[in-house]
């Protein structure tokens, strides 16, 4: 009873934990869907790119020796957002711009085609690209406190919880990530023009917005929140040129659960992923956690086809 | 103020306008009246840069319209209300106004704007936290006004604000948008399947018909004219 209870408390942690970062992981597509309406398939190849990114800024610009091994992954991987930011703001200004936007908005299919097929060539890229570069060596970001845990408890019935260090905060990080973008995008001039933006491109032309402008931002800010999001993970899952599409998938379900165009759906999509995956744990071979998401997957979107925070309303 | 000369313009090779020329001088309030289809809707666009234009010219104080990007023309002081309201349904109404505000001058004149506004429209202060798309129509469209306000123009195009209201509903909006005439001198051009009241209230009219101008006058001319008469006011 107690050995249940504390596997139970246990895999309840983990996900909750895991599953901050696959929110930001999430909400970092989900920004770019909602605000461009472009399905990005490059997405989880930008977070390959931020992993990477996290692990050679680790040894360079004197970060191991300034913030030591066990605080410097994290400024390499916060260092990591604004530069894959700024990646994912070239990529926009030079490729994904030409078939999204204002210069599509009156084709027929807005240019859908064409992003689909853009989008999944340069995944194509950097994921080859990748593997010259980077090598097929799987490469991890650890810090000391990846395999180090606080103790929770004892508890009721003698019942302890261990809580790895390193997700922890993880787990701190991606939170307070997300409540710095939720504020930006409620509050600031520029996150209401992005939202305005999205809600009718048109009228927000009338109103003097740049739109394509308002695209390239909110492409840069996906990207670079879920190379961050990318980071974290790699401090407790190793990681190689092709580990996108391993996570792709899972941040499209995320999205798709949260409510397609809903950022803080997104976050709680991919916190609804890391809790099953998980807790599935408990009662199935951990072969089968992917499996395990996508049945979940299924039901909730059976019973609640718009997702968690989806409206039911046409786009006008 | 505002000069369009020989506009053609229209969606794929069909041109929905023909030789379109217009003009509105400051502080006038212009008229553009016309069955569906005529091409209103479209001149509008055109103005706003969403409709690119086969042929003719565009002049706003000076500027060639056509060689300023479409996000920059409302910094130019050019408000566009659209047909159907295209307010903002996941935004406030306050954050919905704020969009209106983007340009220089709407930022610059924040403060006195949004009072004024609230003074015109007082609905607008009693629903400034909810979300826009919560609206009824009627509100939408006076939030539309407002927004286009917010930007401190010196021309507020007004696309068809009567559509889709209920008639008492169309006519008080019609009544605040001739008070706030009256209070702010504002240059207005106005898009209107009302014909009668359109014709009423402005200086100018133009009958748009089939992408030409079919007829144009001042506010005595058109109203006298036989045609109009027999055709738009039922007389």
């Amino acid at each position: 009873m107690t050995q249940a209870l504390e596997g139970f408390l246990q895999a309840l942690s983990a996900g909750l934990l895991i599953g901050a970062v696959y929110g930001l992981m999430c909400v970092g597509l989900g920004l770019i869907f909602g605000v461009m309406r472009v399905i990005n398939f490059a997405q989880g190849d930008f977070m390959m790119l931020g992993m990477y990114a996290a692990f050679y800024f680790f040894t360079a610009f004197g970060v191991q020796a300034t913030f030591g091994n066990t605080f410097g992954p994290f400024v390499a991987i916060l260092l990591a957002g604004p530069v894959l930011a700024v990646f994912g703001y070239f990529v926009h200004l030079t490729l994904i711009s030409r078939v999204s936007g204002m210069r599509t908005s009156s084709l027929e299919g807005e240019g859908h085609y064409a992003q689909l097929i853009l989008t999944l060539g340069i995944a194509l890229i950097l994921q080859n690209g990748g593997l010259l570069v980077f090598g097929s060596v799987l490469a991890s970001i650890r810090t000391p406190l990846s395999s180090s845990a606080w103790e929770l408890g004892p508890m009721l019935y003698d019942v302890s919880v261990f809580i790895n260090k390193a997700r922890g905060i993880d787990a701190v990080v991606s939170l307070v990530t997300m409540l710095l973008l939720t504020l930006m995008i409620t509050r600031s001039r520029i996150g209401k023009s992005l939202r305005a933006a999205a809600d009718n491109p048109t009228a927000a032309t009338y109103m003097g917005i740049d739109v394509d402008r308002a695209h390239r931002i909110a492409f840069a800010l996906g990207t670079g929140i879920t190379a961050i999001a990318g980071g974290l993970l790699a401090t407790n899952y190793p990681f190689h040129p092709f580990v996108g599409v391993e996570y792709v998938i899972v941040m499209y379900a995320g999205v798709v659960l949260g409510g397609m165009g809903s950022l803080i759906g997104a976050f709680w999509g991919g916190m609804t992923i890391g809790l099953v995956q998980q807790m599935s744990t408990l009662i199935l071979p951990t072969q089968l956690q992917n499996a395990a998401i996508f049945v979940v997957f299924l039901l909730i979107i059976f019973f609640r086809p718009q997702g968690f925070f989806g409206r039911m309303v046409e786009r006008t | 103020m505002l000069r369009i000369e020989g506009l053609t313009a229209g969606y794929s090779a069909i041109p929905v306008l023909n030789g379109v020329s217009i003009k509105v001088d400051e502080g006038q309030f212009v008229a553009i009246v016309g069955p569906n289809g005529a091409g209103k809707t479209t001149l509008f666009k055109t103005i706003s840069g969403i409709v690119q234009p086969s042929a003719g010219t565009i002049t706003f104080e000076d500027h060639d319209l056509l060689a300023i990007r479409p996000s920059q023309r409302a910094h130019l002081g050019i408000a566009h209300v659209p047909e159907g309201r295209q307010v903002f349904p996941s935004l406030t109404v306050m954050e919905n106004l704020e969009m209106g505000a983007m340009t220089e001058a709407g930022q610059r004149d924040w403060k006195l704007n949004i009072e004024r506004i609230f003074e015109w429209l007082p609905i607008l202060a009693e629903r400034r936290g909810q979300f826009a798309g919560t609206l009824s129509g009627g509100q939408q469209q006076m939030l539309a006004i407002g927004r286009g306000l917010a930007g401190s123009p010196k021309l507020l195009m007004l696309d068809e604000p009567s559509m889709g209201l209920a008639p008492t509903i169309a006519d008080f909006i019609f009544e605040r948008l001739i008070e706030i005439r009256r209070q702010s001198n504002l240059t207005i051009l106005l898009v209107e399947q009302r014909v009668a009241e359109a014709l009423e209230s402005a200086d100018h009219g133009y009958v748009l018909e089939a992408g030409r101008v079919a007829l144009e006058g001042n506010n005595e001319t058109l109203r006298a004219d036989d045609r109009i008469r027999k055709a738009y006011l039922g007389m």
